[in-house]
């Protein structure tokens, strides 16, 4: 029955085929833009770790200046600094409530000793703690992460990337080779496996949030040792001057992000009180002059507070559906006059046998026709839309990464979309099925 | 086979109340070929929509083929329709983008046949009208006289019991009008009640019974005039033209 | 011109007509709010930068070693740079315009970090950064070579005595007075005379400081082993010099190594990318929903002609001319895209009003709202206009015919 139906729909299309036309390109347009949109927002909002959401935790305090026009983000002068100074990092380090718990910052590493490249390569590089990589699943190709003692030596250790491994190495197992970090020699102990979580969750300081890992890892402490600056980003201020090294680690500049891994609500309780009784020493000695402000904040509130997902990407979502909407109400109203017109053939199959579900079926099948073909047109301008948006986002900082075929996002668009075109059919489809056979019948 | 008694139907409206059919009782034998006829206004449409189970109606009770139909459902009277009834209209009522066999086939759709049964059919129906041979045509390329036939063929593929028609000569020529109720003559001869409804008393003549109805209310005729039985060969209708 | 057929006509589609309407009443709301956004997008990108940035590039250097000569070798590096044919001017930076690579500091007209208080990006450089900015000199003099500082390794933030401030910077702190002269103070209560005004340009943008609040600093980068050759080049000459300069100084010294090299337009594009997407983007689907409401209506206006004729042969038969016919389809048409413009005008409102507190923007241009309405009530009605006359020439013998 439902073949007949169709080939029934394909005849109604035959009849009008410009207005046919303009419903299937219209709904089409609006599932392409909903797709884009939708891809790219999905992208934007994931939470690239999301099974550990609720025992993973940004820890911030406030240690920035009290003047009232001197807030570290103007925009939003309530919030604290995400990174934290050394003398508060190395304390809290110290808590053993966290299941794992890990400080970090940026360093440029060069990179040089490589057999076969004469040129010095500069690599980014993260000075983290060992539980970096248990804290945030990252997968190990080849070797592991350094011991503790690596972390306190701190031990000429390193982990590569799998791309910069690549670079190096050709991809081999490298575990083992020696190769010069900043003209000192350190030993691989591990290469990670495929792994670009977006966004950037763990750093949201020195680059885009849409930019690769770091390609290289080193223990925390080399930074200290070398008396190395941080590559990334840190913020001062107070009036004590920061002329050495010596100077910076002990100013209250903010150069550190800390996580920690708290697996109970107690141990997230406990956590929270020793931050407070140390926020309570230091301010009766004079540090933390700013209301309390102590947070631990899980992954999905930090891309939040740090306002990853931009305003402009959510209007654009909103407009997307507006333009689906329109494009909807447009099919219904074709729809509805095609299906009113015919109303008289529709009374004469009712007059012949057809029950009112019958004939609800027979347009319905008509409207999932023009929703299936929709769908399907509305994919391909997707897909076109999405590559066409990776080129206006070439240039950025990653940016083109989240206009990538993302099944699962499309997949919901796609449902979506041909979902609520069959229902905006749904009322022109009724509509025929109630009329009553007697009134198109030309009696008299 | 057809048996309406003490039926009526109101049409209201704010102002207006406008009674159709007024106690209106008819039996209809099996087998049998009655007329109904009356002036314009008299109640025939009313009748017709009744009969054919297109309306409901007020007050009475009206059996058909033996069972009680006077209360069913919307979609029970669908389905007694499809089963037991076949319509012919005075305008063809054909769907002009189904070529003829798939006009023919529309009522045997609803009945959920198989594909086989339903060609058999068809094929049949369409043989008995004379337009086997212009299944594929489409209902443009026919004249009048054979779009109606096609509806004729429409009205008996699904073997009803009760044939209605209304007017199916008004818009026909005397020519195809004449062969148009030979054809319904011998699908009565078949076996297959049927009631035609007119106003041309010529028409009504041929039936076996004629029914007259004035303000809604039956007034019977004088005893039917003998039948001539005129077997009717359909050719290829070389000889007939497009109505109108 | 009797309106009682045209509303009867409609109330008998009501349906059709009510959705129609409120097409255009979405399409008018994304239209206007759309074009607002639009407009404030490019004014964004079209702010000058006061920098000829299409002539300019940047080379930035990284010390391979601890003990990395960073003062020497951007010395030598400049050298080069401006011995190269086509070099207007080249100077060593901390900084890169418009990339937010760079540094920002606060000043005070007061020690104790009290006083007016402005915020700032650093340009650390030598006696050509101006030149090479492109900086216009209003007020004051330049830096002169012997002024200039050299910090080594491990000096952070050596104390400058003089630096020079942008118009807006010396404005926030001095208003209206003369800048020149004033002494300014630092986080550390460190003194800094301004012995020069200059024109505006970008320094970085979303930094913490304002854009355009910049100040010169007589020291040459180095603190972090990390320094910027900063190129002016001779129009149309930046993408070919910066390859060959690429080229020799890749080798030209095994202490360091090239970070990174782009033209700053690079930076500029960067920069600009986020706005220019945004409007194509909504300059697309804002398109794209226009032509469909046209489309939409034109077809629809169409079909229901088409299904209308006997009525209309009706309308010419008792006398109506083709004129008559025309006017009624465009009125009932008319009726439909008024309704959906005042629908419209509510939802625009309501929309700019919810974008403005939601998502920061200013509050909506009524001008906007003005030129929305007028386009769609234009679009609207040109849609019918066709098919309205197709009307008209159905001839009036339809009225009696039942085929």
């Amino acid at each position: 029955m439902l073949a007949y139906y169709f080939r029934l729909a394909v005849k109604s299309f035959r009849r009008t085929p410009g207005l046919t036309a303009l419903m299937v390109c219209a709904i089409a347009l609006g599932i392409g833009t909903c797709v884009v949109t939708l891809t790219v927002y999905h992208a934007m909002s994931g939470n690239p770790i999301w099974w550990k959401n609720n025992v993973l935790y940004a820890v911030t305090m406030d240690s920035w200046d009290p003047s009232p026009n001197d807030a570290y983000d103007p925009d939003h002068p309530q919030l604290a600094p995400p990174q934290l100074t050394y003398r508060d990092a190395e304390y809290l380090y110290q808590s053993t409530i966290p299941r794992r718990k890990v400080i970090m910052t940026q360093l440029i590493g060069m990179l040089s000793g490589v057999p076969g490249k004469s040129v010095p390569i500069q690599a980014p590089t993260r000075a983290t703690t060992r539980d970096f990589f248990s804290m945030f699943d990252v997968p190990f190709q080849f070797g592991g992460a350094w011991d503790a003692a690596a972390d306190s030596g701190p031990e000429p250790v390193m982990v590569l990337s799998k791309r910069e491994n690549e670079k190096l190495f050709g991809g081999a197992n490298s575990v083992g080779q020696t190769i010069l970090w900043n003209a000192h020699r350190f030993r691989i102990v591990g290469v990670l496996a495929d792994w670009r979580p977006l966004p950037r969750f763990y750093d949201l300081t020195t680059h885009s949030p849409w930019s690769n890992p770091d390609d290289v890892y080193v223990p925390f402490q080399w930074g200290p040792t070398l008396k190395q600056l941080p590559g990334g980003n840190s913020s001062c201020w107070g009036s004590n001057a920061v002329n050495t090294y010596e100077d910076f680690i002990g100013s209250e500049c903010v150069w550190i992000e800390m996580w920690v891994e708290l697996s109970t609500p107690q141990a997230r309780e406990q956590m929270q009180a020793y931050m407070d009784s140390y926020w309570a020493t230091q301010h009766k000695a004079g540090r933390f002059a700013r209301p309390l402000n102590n947070h631990l904040t899980n992954v999905s509130g930090w891309l939040k507070v740090n306002g990853v997902v931009t305003g402009d990407s959510r209007i654009l979502l909103r407009l997307a559906f507006a333009f689906l909407t329109v494009c909807l109400i447009n099919t219904v109203g074709i729809l509805l006059a095609k299906f009113l017109r015919a109303a008289p053939t529709s009374g004469l199959r009712r007059a012949l046998g057809a029950s009112r579900r019958e004939i609800f079926v027979q347009h319905l099948a008509e409207v999932a026709a023009i929703s299936l073909g929709g769908a399907a047109l509305g994919l391909a301008l997707g897909v076109a839309g999405l590559g066409a948006v990776r080129t206006l986002y070439t240039n950025s900082d990653g940016y083109s990464q989240l206009a990538h075929f993302d099944p699962l996002g499309i997949a919901w668009a796609l449902g979506l979309a041909a979902l609520s075109t069959l229902a905006a059919g749904l009322y022109p489809a009724w509509t025929v099925g109630r009329l009553p056979p007697s009134l198109y019948l030309k009696s008299r | 086979m057809l048996k309406m008694q003490e039926v009526s139907k109101v049409y209201r409206t704010d102002l207006i109340e406008t009674h159709a059919l007024r106690n209106f009782s008819l039996e209809v034998k099996s087998g049998q070929f009655v007329s109904v006829s009356g002036p314009s206004g008299s109640g025939k449409t009313t009748f017709l929509n009744v009969a054919g189970l297109l309306e409901t109606f007020d007050t009475g009770v009206y059996e058909l083929d033996g069972g009680d139909v006077s209360r069913l459902s919307d979609d029970a009277r669908s389905r007694m329709r499809n089963e037991k009834i076949g319509f012919i209209f005075q305008s063809f009522n054909l769907i002009p983008d189904l070529d003829i066999y798939d006009n023919v086939d529309v009522p045997l759709r609803y009945r959920r046949m198989k594909a086989a049964e339903r060609h058999t059919r068809i094929t049949k129906a369409l043989e008995l009208v004379g337009l086997a041979s212009r299944m594929k045509h489409m209902p443009s390329q026919l004249s009048g006289g054979q779009q109606q036939r096609v509806a004729i063929a429409r009205a008996i593929a699904g073997d009803p019991a009760l044939i209605l028609a209304d007017e199916p000569t008004g818009n026909l020529d005397s020519l195809m009008a004449r062969q148009v109720m030979d054809l319904l003559e011998q699908i009565n001869e078949m076996g297959t009640t049927i009631v035609l409804v007119t106003h041309d008393p010529e028409l009504a003549r041929r039936a076996q019974r004629n029914i007259h109805i004035v303000d809604g209310l039956v007034i019977d005729s004088p005893p039917p005039y003998e039948r001539r039985t005129t077997t009717v060969a359909f050719s290829a209708d070389a000889t007939s033209s497009r109505a109108g | 011109m009797n309106i009682k057929p045209v509303v009867s006509a409609l109330l008998r589609n009501r349906v059709g007509a009510v959705l129609v309407a409120l097409e255009i009443a979405i399409a008018l709301a994304v239209l206007v709010n759309a074009a607002f956004i639009v407009g404030q997008r490019i004014a964004a990108i079209e702010e000058p930068t006061g920098l000829d940035y299409h002539n300019m590039f940047s080379i930035t250097m990284a010390g391979v070693t601890s003990d990395f000569d960073a003062q020497r070798s951007a010395r030598d590096d400049i050298a080069y740079i401006r011995s190269m044919h086509g070099v207007t001017s080249a100077a060593p930076t901390g900084m890169i315009p418009m990339s937010g690579n760079g540094s920002n500091g606060t000043l005070y007209t007061e020690p104790g970090q009290r006083g007016k208080a402005a915020a700032y990006s650093v340009v650390e450089t030598d006696e050509q950064g101006m030149n090479t900015l492109g900086a216009t000199l209003i007020g004051g003099r330049n830096f002169r070579a012997t002024e200039i500082l050299h910090a080594s390794r491990g000096q952070i933030d050596q104390p400058v005595p003089e630096i020079i401030v942008t118009q807006s910077l010396a404005r926030a702190l001095f208003q209206e007075h003369g800048a020149l002269g004033q002494v300014v103070y630092d986080r550390q209560n460190r003194p800094m005379t301004i012995i020069g005004v200059v024109r505006d340009f970008i320094g970085q943008v979303g930094f913490g400081s304002p854009p355009y609040q910049v100040a010169f600093m007589p020291r040459i980068p180095g603190a972090y082993g990390v320094y910027v050759c900063l190129v002016h080049t001779a129009p149309g000459k930046a993408e070919s010099i910066m390859q060959l300069a690429e080229q020799h100084l890749a080798a030209s010294n095994p202490t360091r190594v090239i970070l990174d090299a782009y033209p700053l337009d690079h930076y500029k594009d960067l920069l600009d990318s986020e706005n220019r997407n945004m409007a194509i983007f909504l300059v697309v689907v804002t398109s794209l929903i226009l032509a469909i409401t046209c489309l939409g209506i034109f077809g629809l206006t169409t079909f229901n002609v088409s299904t209308r004729t006997k009525q209309i042969g009706t309308m010419r038969a008792v006398g109506a001319r083709k004129r008559d016919v025309v006017t009624h389809f465009l009125l009932e048409n008319a009726i439909i895209v008024a309704s959906g413009v005042l629908i419209g005008c509510t939802l625009a409102l309501g929309v700019g009003y919810w974008l403005s507190t939601e998502y920061a923007q200013p509050r909506l241009d009524m001008s906007f709202l003005a030129a929305g309405v007028l386009i769609l009530v234009a679009v609207g009605q040109l849609a019918a206009w066709q098919p309205a006359r197709r009307a008209a020439s159905v001839p009036p013998s339809v009225a009696t015919r039942t085929v």
